[in-house]
């Protein structure tokens, strides 16, 4: 355990920029977004009055609309910061199996006591997990400050910011929401990040064609083949990655209700699961037929992975 | 004591290349062995089956483990430098001891601070911010801070000026090496090692062609330096090998009696590098 600890570290290290530093610019893209805007208002608006009435006519929506979006706003503010997570996590997986091999330190990092499978572990949990949890703390950090400087605007112009919506909105609620979307996304996810590493395990240059290229070429020819035999474009790869995504238990869009819209899971395109965010939907996607195939792909590239990790020093 | 290393027909194909061919080996603990060959010859593919960095075929087994199949667990009794500059080029000094201490539980931090004060590498140093140099020699420090029991060096001192090779071979014979370490060491610089040695094997095209103590080197083997005259006598006795030096004639003999050879010229123990020089031309014609 100390050992897959150490590992996990040892990647957190190698990884620092991606890990840390991005989610930090993105918080303080977020931050100084707020301020310009509060800037421009205070800039053009004598006294603040547009704001001041903004504020007021906030104050008199009952309890229950300002709870509810103010938990959507928290929720959805955090978008910007999961699609970047999902290029981070893309790359990293991409690059964990082959940087040291084109660097050839994979001769030190053999050295040590830690077995093959010891290593993949570290870096499959390093993707599922510390990736995640770095931004999720990040956006977190971010919401925090940007609450302080809400509430310093509120009081600025005369209104309680307590009674506005710093009691009413339960941040908690929203955080672990999107703590648990990401920890099941990385479940969800399994079988793209085992296709990533067992990609990075065997590419022998650019690991990105490798892992982008055969897949394409795959759905390709499967389309071309379903039509010249039925004259009709039906499911292949791409779509059935396509529904993955759609299906997936991040919070990624929005749906349209009654001309009202609300946060999603996925993408409500698919009517395989409730696109609804919330605690039973994700974990019934967790708990899904689909989520067991994905767990037996995800298995199959993940010792392909291994078994091409052991003969890495071959040559 | 049962053998450090054990090996028996152990052979390591690339396709259709054989690099390693049927090798019988016993290397039992304590000892400092020198495996010597020219490039191509099949040292590196014979350490790697040994390390568990490939596959192989035959059997082989270190200190009582096959390679291929535990390394990891190996690994806490063997220590190597499988090449130069392989350390991460990202990674700091501190960051580097931390995580080598945490995964190997015979790692000693102090030993390895002692080596590298000896050294200008400091703890917040980059890898990449080393001279090739300075990253050997933090290798180094690093590998013999390792209470391992078999101690693998492959060209270990490339890059190193003379001052450090020499420090480092005599801290490695000094501090680090006892009857229950073997260290299996190859290198181009024999001049340098062949002092330490206690054994020495020669590789050729994939097979051992000598296997030897550096004491049966001495009993066995006769350098003689005769003048051109008396070089046909000379070349009768059979000689491995014969060379010409500033009009002397060199012959090199393999276990002919000393006395003999006394009344022909001047006569040493060849260096490890003539031995080399004329067991490789031996071997060819």
């Amino acid at each position: 355990m100390n050992r897959l600890f150490a590992l996990i570290r040892r990647e957190y290290w190698e990884n620092k920029g991606a890990f840390r530093t991005t989610p930090l610019v993105i918080g303080g893209i977020y931050i100084a977004f707020l301020l310009m805007s509060i800037f421009t208002t205070a800039h053009f608006d004598n006294e603040m009055y547009t704001f001041r009435e903004a504020i007021r006519l906030l104050a008199e929506q009952p309890t229950e609309f300002r709870s509810t979006h103010g938990l959507e706003v928290l929720l959805g503010s955090s978008l910007f910061f999961t699609i970047v997570l999902a290029f981070v996590v893309f790359f990293y997986l991409l690059g964990a199996l082959y940087d040291d091999r084109k660097d050839r330190s994979i001769l030190f990092w053999k050295s040590l006591p830690a077995s093959d499978t010891l290593t993949i572990a570290s870096k499959l949990l390093t993707a599922m997990f510390l990736a995640p949890l770095m931004f999720w703390i990040v956006i977190v950090l971010t919401q925090i400050i940007m609450a302080i400087i809400a509430s310093l605007m509120v009081i600025s112009v005369g209104e309680n910011p307590w009674t506005l919506f710093l009691s009413v909105i339960n941040p908690f609620e929203a955080w672990s929401m999107l703590l648990v979307s990401y920890l099941a996304s990385s479940i969800w996810f399994l079988p793209m990040y085992g296709w990533l590493l067992l990609v990075s395990s065997f590419a022998p240059r650019i690991p990105l064609l490798f892992a982008v290229l055969p897949p394409v070429v795959f759905a390709i020819l499967q389309v071309w083949i379903r039509f010249l035999e039925t004259f009709t474009f039906n499911a292949s790869l791409f779509g059935l990655i396509g529904k993955w995504v759609a299906n997936s238990p991040a919070i990624l869009t929005v749906q349209v209700h009654d001309g009202e819209g609300t946060l999603a899971l996925g993408g409500p395109l698919t009517d395989d699961f409730d696109h609804a965010v919330s605690l039973m939907n994700i974990l019934d996607r967790l708990f899904s037929v689909q989520m067991l195939g994905g767990l037996i792909v995800a298995a199959v590239f993940l010792a392909g992975a291994l078994w091409f990790r052991h003969r890495a020093t071959e040559s | 004591m049962t053998s450090i290393i054990s090996a028996r027909g152990l052979t390591k194909r690339y396709g259709r290349t054989i690099a390693v061919d049927h090798i019988d080996l016993e290397i039992p603990p304590g000892r400092i062995v020198g495996l010597i060959g020219p490039n191509g010859a099949g040292k590196t593919s014979a350490l790697k089956a040994i390390l568990g960095l490939a596959t192989f075929d035959g059997e082989l087994t270190v200190m009582g483990k096959n390679p291929s199949r535990d390394r990891a667990a190996l690994m806490e009794d063997v220590c190597f430098i499988a090449d130069v500059a392989v350390l991460p080029r990202w990674i700091k000094v501190k960051q580097l001891l931390d995580v080598t201490e945490k995964v190997h539980s015979g790692f000693s931090r102090d030993t390895c601070m002692a080596y590298l004060a000896q050294t200008k590498v400091t703890l917040e140093h980059k890898v990449k911010q080393l001279s090739k140099g300075m990253v050997a020699q933090l290798h180094l420090a690093l590998v013999m801070a390792i209470d391992a029991r078999l101690l693998v060096l492959d060209e270990p001192t490339l890059g190193l000026d003379i001052l450090y090779r020499k420090q480092f071979y005599s801290s490695l014979l000094n501090d680090y090496f006892d009857e229950q370490r073997t260290i299996l060491i190859t290198t181009h610089q024999v001049e340098e090692v062949e002092h330490i040695l206690t054994d020495l094997i020669f590789i050729q095209d994939g097979r051992i062609a000598l296997n030897t103590t550096m004491e049966d080197v001495e009993q066995r083997y006769t350098e003689l330096m005769v003048k051109p005259e008396r070089a046909e006598q000379a070349r009768s006795l059979k000689p491995l090998y014969e060379r010409e030096l500033f009009g002397r004639h060199i012959f090199l003999y393999d276990s002919v009696e000393r006395q003999q050879l006394t009344e022909l010229g001047e006569i040493h123990t060849p260096s490890v590098a003539d031995l080399f020089v004329a067991t490789m031309k031996g071997g060819q014609s």
